[in-house]
């Protein structure tokens, strides 16, 4: 640098932007490719699986279990349905459920939040004890609770998943916002008299939106765990509807003579469950977003 | 003369974030002999602190060693492995980091620490182990060792872990201390105290000393060979009187030019005739500490604020001084409505201010503006400075969008920023720029009283003159009333026309400039005075001060 940059009076110029590209390096982790590329294909599979599909899950075709052929790739179930069919149709519901469930939770929590960390006093401590309150009672059995309340519905689900996923919601925006609340340019936003309104929305909330996107994915991949053991317990999706955790369930009676009746749904679980773990861990790191405190 | 020191062709270099290598330090090579003391100055960003660290033969995670050797006393530092580096670290060399409180573990009594450091590093044992680490506390200067070995860290001043952090570095007698901006977190007078103290162990023990540190007048006060680093490449070294004399390198020279001195001018004065604008009469506040039961009245502690009084005339900058805790910053804090419940009267232009900024009118929020003390915390990382700008002349003036981007251009073009930078975001922005950004928020509302809370600390000496001579120009073009506040006295002597001494909450000294920096009426001023100035490059270095060893 020359002597005329340092004196006094010089104007700075502005540098060139740095590159910040942090996507790009993300794709660069092979882990998270992996990740992206198992979300990308059940994402699909849920939203084209009967277009795709060969046969129509409920249509019975043989007289019982069969095993794997060139008419039906993966053998028939139990009653004779097409087994690769209603494993592709298998995660359809619960993603559904997940995302509506979640979604909600991340809205309402996200609000709750807000409010309990900024405003504080009695309001932080009444939205802060019903949380705890909430969070007290054992998770299994506040959803049995639930279902036994509420019924099976898909929508009766979803409010269940949002219920239940509130409440870590509001935790972990609450704590982010009493950090960024400490900042300068919120006491600077009150200074200028600014509505409560405009600085939660504007002001704080677009700091939360790294934070938000991981705490939607990984309570997603949770939430489908959940419904999948619900399923198995048969506090779930019900039938004739495909899910891979009733179809788990119904494959115990025959897990010795045929097992992949088991194994198949769990691996298309678990690689569910894994791809949504390595993108938002992949993701995560190259956006900056760390410290979630994600209690899963 | 044998070098203790050698550092030679020294390159470290790191991975950025697109995986791109970059060199951190570029072929350094030192010599230092035993018992001299080596200053290490630079900017933020310089690689100093990078240099200092391969001394022990440590990088941050993701750099490395790419070329040249280390050596201490014929020792080939980065050559050492496993137990022989451990012993090396700690036991031969030692090092003093920035941020005492995150070099302190939270959970251990500083006894405790000072002990098991002993156990490790010597071979002491039994009931001798307690007594070496009081002794390195008395030999540090901490009050009562025996009292103090039983607190946790979070319990003592910021001065008394520094000097605790120091203690634990001399348990073995190392032969080499490396000191990384031991004293940046501090109050200048606490400073001055813990530099003495380090000063006085360096000669007892005959240790070689290398101190990094921004601030030039430290460096003045405790070495005698100097180091000055620039973008990982050291420009300039040499004897530390022969630096400060006649410096070879321009950006050593601009660098000197820009140490904050007290023996400066001050500002332009204020129009003679103008009368009073901001009145503050016996401001009294208590912070109140929670009670912890709902209903049950907050208990009030120690008044923070005990009867200030003043006023301030139109266009005139009052500099506020004070060391942390003095209150200087909740005066900042009320007048500008951040915080509420003061006794007593603050008036502007004859309208009494009370209560938040909330309660106060539109206008009365418009028309004082404050400018606050981190750049980076002040701006939203997630909004463009356009969004940043564009709100508050919407909120305060109800321009239509094209008409505030017009003012928000023409505010940056006022400190000196061009109009590309609306599209930028504050991380894209040097901490110079964001503050700039800063002084273009609070001025686009074209106040009557502008309130800088330490608008330069966070800011390296080059930046932080022209900083403030960007804050004069300002002040002198728009005739604006002021409150300057800063822990720097040498700072507030640049641009203030009057000071105000506050210790304790306490008023201790109000008066014009001179009167206050050349004739002080109070002790605490005249401490305060002491503190900066024995490190004030008047050629004479202040006694008690060590010069090489070995010269």
């Amino acid at each position: 640098m020359t002597v005329e940059a340092l004196s006094p009076m010089a104007a700075p110029v502005a540098a060139p932007i740095a590159r910040n590209r942090p996507l790009r390096r993300a794709l660069a982790s092979p882990l998270t490719m992996i990740g992206l590329v198992l979300v990308v294909f059940h994402l699909f599979l849920a939203l084209f699986a009967p277009l795709i599909a060969p046969y129509s899950i409920s249509a019975i075709l043989t007289d019982g279990l069969t095993p794997p052929s060139a008419d039906y790739w993966l053998g028939t179930d139990q009653i004779g349905r097409d087994y690769l069919s209603r494993l592709m149709s298998g995660g359809r519901v619960a993603l559904l459920v997940a995302l509506t469930g979640v979604s909600g939770s991340i809205v309402i929590g996200t609000l709750f939040g807000l409010v309990a960390g900024y405003v504080g006093g009695w309001l932080d401590d009444v939205i802060m004890r019903l949380t705890d309150a909430l969070m007290a009672i054992p998770e299994l059995l506040l959803i049995a609770i639930l279902v036994l309340t509420f019924g099976k519905e898909i929508w009766s689900l979803s409010l269940i998943v949002g219920i239940v996923y509130t409440p870590g919601v509001i935790r972990v925006v609450r704590a982010k916002t009493i950090t960024i609340a400490a900042l300068d340019f919120v006491r600077a936003a009150e200074l200028r008299g600014e509505w409560l309104s405009f600085i939660l929305m504007r002001e704080i909330t677009p700091n939360l939106l790294g934070l938000l996107a991981v705490e939607f994915a990984i309570r997603c991949s949770s939430a489908i765990l959940k419904i999948s053991a619900l399923s198995f317990l048969g506090l779930g999706i019900s039938q004739p509807t495909p899910d891979w955790g009733l179809m788990v369930q119904e494959a115990m009676s025959v897990v010795f003579t045929d097992p992949w009746f088991l194994i198949l749904p769990a691996i298309t679980l678990s690689s569910l469950i894994i791809g949504i773990n390595f993108a938002v861990d992949g993701l995560a790191r190259a956006y900056g977003v760390t410290g979630t405190e994600t209690d899963l | 003369m044998s070098a203790h020191v050698k550092i030679k062709g020294l390159t470290i270099t790191y991975r950025d974030d697109d995986g791109n290598e970059m060199v951190a330090v570029r072929e350094a090579t030192i010599q230092l002999a035993r018992g001299e003391t080596l200053g290490v100055v630079g900017e933020s960003g310089s690689g100093k602190s990078t240099l200092a660290r391969a001394l022990l033969a440590h990088t941050r995670p993701g750099a490395r060693f790419a070329a040249g050797t280390v050596h201490l006393g014929g020792t080939d530092v980065l050559a050492l492995k496993d137990a022989a580096l451990r012993r090396y670290r700690g036991g031969r060399a030692a090092m003093v980091p920035q941020n005492p409180l995150s070099s302190l573990t939270p959970h251990m009594t500083i006894g405790a620490q000072l002990e098991e450091l002993v156990r490790l590093h010597t071979d002491l044992t039994g009931k001798t182990v307690r007594e070496h680490a009081l002794s390195l506390m008395e030999r540090t200067g901490l009050p009562e060792p025996e009292m103090l070995a039983k607190r946790y860290p979070h319990e003592i001043s910021g001065g008394q872990r520094q000097r605790v952090v120091i203690a634990a570095a001399l348990v073995s007698k190392p032969e080499l201390i490396v000191l990384d901006e031991p004293t940046t977190a501090l109050d200048k007078t606490v400073e001055a105290k813990v530099l003495q103290m380090v000063a006085d162990v360096q000669k007892e023990l005959g240790a070689t000393l290398i101190y990094v540190s921004h601030d030039l007048n430290v460096i003045r006060a405790l070495c005698s060979r100097i180091v000055v680093m620039k973008d990982g490449i050291v420009i300039e070294q040499g004897d530390a009187d022969r630096v400060f004399r006649a410096p070879k390198n321009e950006y050593t020279k601009s660098l000197i030019k820009a140490i904050p001195q007290i023996d400066v001018e001050g500002p332009f004065p204020p129009e003679a005739n103008s009368c009073d604008q901001l009145l503050v009469k016996d401001l009294r506040f208590f912070y109140h500490r929670p009670s912890g039961w709902p209903f049950l009245r907050p208990a009030e502690t120690r008044p923070t604020l005990d009867g200030l009084s003043f006023s301030l005339k139109k266009g005139e900058t009052l500099g506020l001084v004070g060391e942390s805790g003095s209150g200087k910053s909740t005066v900042a804090s009320l007048i500008a409505g951040a915080v509420s419940g003061h006794q007593g009267l603050i008036t502007l232009d004859g309208d009494t201010i009370s209560g938040a900024a909330k309660k106060r009118s539109r206008g009365m929020r418009r028309r004082i503006q404050m400018v606050f003390q981190d750049p980076l915390s002040s701006l939203n990382p997630a909004h463009t400075i356009e969004e940043i700008l564009v709100r508050p002349l919407r909120h305060h003036f109800g321009l239509t969008p094209s008409a505030a981007r017009d003012k928000a251009v023409e505010a940056l073009r006022d400190m000196e920023l061009g109009p590309e930078f609306l599209s930028r975001r504050p991380r894209q922005l040097s901490g110079g720029q964001q503050q700039r950004v800063g002084f273009a928020r609070a001025l686009a509302a074209e106040p009557d009283l502008l309130i800088c809370d330490e608008v330069t600390s966070a800011l390296d000496v080059t930046i932080q003159s022209n900083m403030l001579a960007l804050f004069l120009r300002i002040q002198r073009e728009r005739a604006m009333t002021c409150i300057f506040i800063s822990h720097d006295l040498a700072v507030i002597a640049r641009v203030s026309h009057r000071i105000a001494v506050l210790e304790k909450g306490q008023l201790r000294e109000i008066g014009d400039r001179d009167t206050v920096l050349h004739h002080p009426a109070s002790d605490y001023t005249r401490r305060l005075l002491a503190a900066a100035s024995c490190h004030v490059p008047d050629g004479n270095q202040a006694a008690g001060f060590p010069r090489s060893l070995s010269a």
